[in-house]
């Protein structure tokens, strides 16, 4: 942090720079990288990053199998992350994946996930808007 | 020939156990180290070979004629060049070279080979799904594709978390796949 210039936006966010700073997967379970403010989700035998600043919404449901499911809602446009961000604009063209939901057998793991995601989206977001604040 | 050790097979898929690979003029050999699992792929069948830098490894995906694909790791770069000079030796093959997309964004631009999706970020690999994976596809409203996954409770040793659904969202800026979103 620090030397971000005050201007950038969401879309310039990135959650690694280069692939030997992700660790090698061990498990195929979500995981968040407080750090790195990332989310790892496992899709077809890879752990795949995305940064938290991407999320718009995190819920998860449990049904009667002890079987329970989390969905993440990502932001896309027509849904700025705050009007300041230049995204849609930016990748005109572009396709977003705009949702995934995955089936867990551990629902304590998935409620702290849902957790601790929530509370790191609202960290960064409370910190880009200040920087944004301070920008205007 | 050329002999590596500690080659893995998909370990996601596969389990961590470590095998042996041969690339030999006939094709490619890879047998998981105390027996059970091989994998065997004559060079007629080879249709397309691929390096990644994956964390930590280099990852060799292999793909044959008849869709069959598979990721082996465990290649250091020295590996990498030794073995795309016996590739294009033995097979007249030139390995790809892909990149992987660790930026963690959310948009990009998809690429359908055989029943591949890739999901590029900035020209490099986000991720991919197989399409034989895929129970159902979904127009919903005018700009998103669902895809439904087939949960198989009997494979994937390593797997907690399952993926189940995916959507793409396609804004009217596109024009990759106009007249044909329901098959992304």
């Amino acid at each position: 942090g620090g030397t971000r210039a005050a201007t950038k936006t969401t879309s310039d966010m990135i959650a690694y720079k280069n692939v030997n700073d992700l660790h090698p997967p061990r498990d195929l379970i979500i995981q968040i990288d407080q750090k790195n403010e990332a989310i790892l989700l496992p899709i077809h035998g890879s752990m795949v990053p995305f940064h938290v600043a991407t999320v718009k919404t995190v819920s998860s449901q449990q049904d009667t199998n002890r079987s329970c499911y989390i969905r993440i809602i990502f932001n896309v446009p027509g849904t700025p992350f705050n009007p300041h961000d230049a995204n849609s604009l930016k990748n005109q063209g572009a396709i977003y994946l705009k949702e995934v939901s995955f089936r867990s057998k551990d629902p304590r793991h998935i409620s702290e996930v849902v957790q601790v995601i929530k509370n790191l989206r609202r960290q960064v977001v409370a910190r880009e808007s200040a920087r944004a604040e301070r920008a205007t | 020939m050329d002999v590596f050790f500690n080659v893995h097979l998909d370990p996601m898929k596969h389990g961590l156990n470590p095998g042996q690979m041969r690339v030999h003029s006939g094709g490619i050999l890879w047998k998981k180290q105390g027996g059970g699992k091989a994998v065997e792929v004559d060079k007629a069948d080879i249709m397309k070979l691929t390096w990644m830098k994956v964390p930590r490894t280099n990852q060799l995906s292999v793909r044959t004629k008849d869709g069959l694909y598979y990721k082996f790791t465990g290649f250091r770069d020295q590996d990498v060049t030794t073995l795309s000079n016996s590739f294009q030796n033995y097979f007249g093959i030139s390995p790809e070279e892909k990149q992987l997309s660790v930026s963690g964004r959310n948009w990009g631009e998809i690429d359908l080979s055989g029943n591949i999706l890739t999901f590029l970020v900035g020209q490099k690999q986000a991720f991919e799904v197989s399409l034989a994976d895929v129970s159902q596809t979904q127009l919903q409203g005018k700009n998103d594709v669902m895809l439904e996954f087939h949960v198989d409770d009997t494979t994937g040793a390593n797997e907690k978390d399952s993926l189940m659904e995916m959507s793409f969202h396609i804004p009217n800026s596109n024009t990759q796949f106009v007249g044909d979103e329901n098959r992304p």
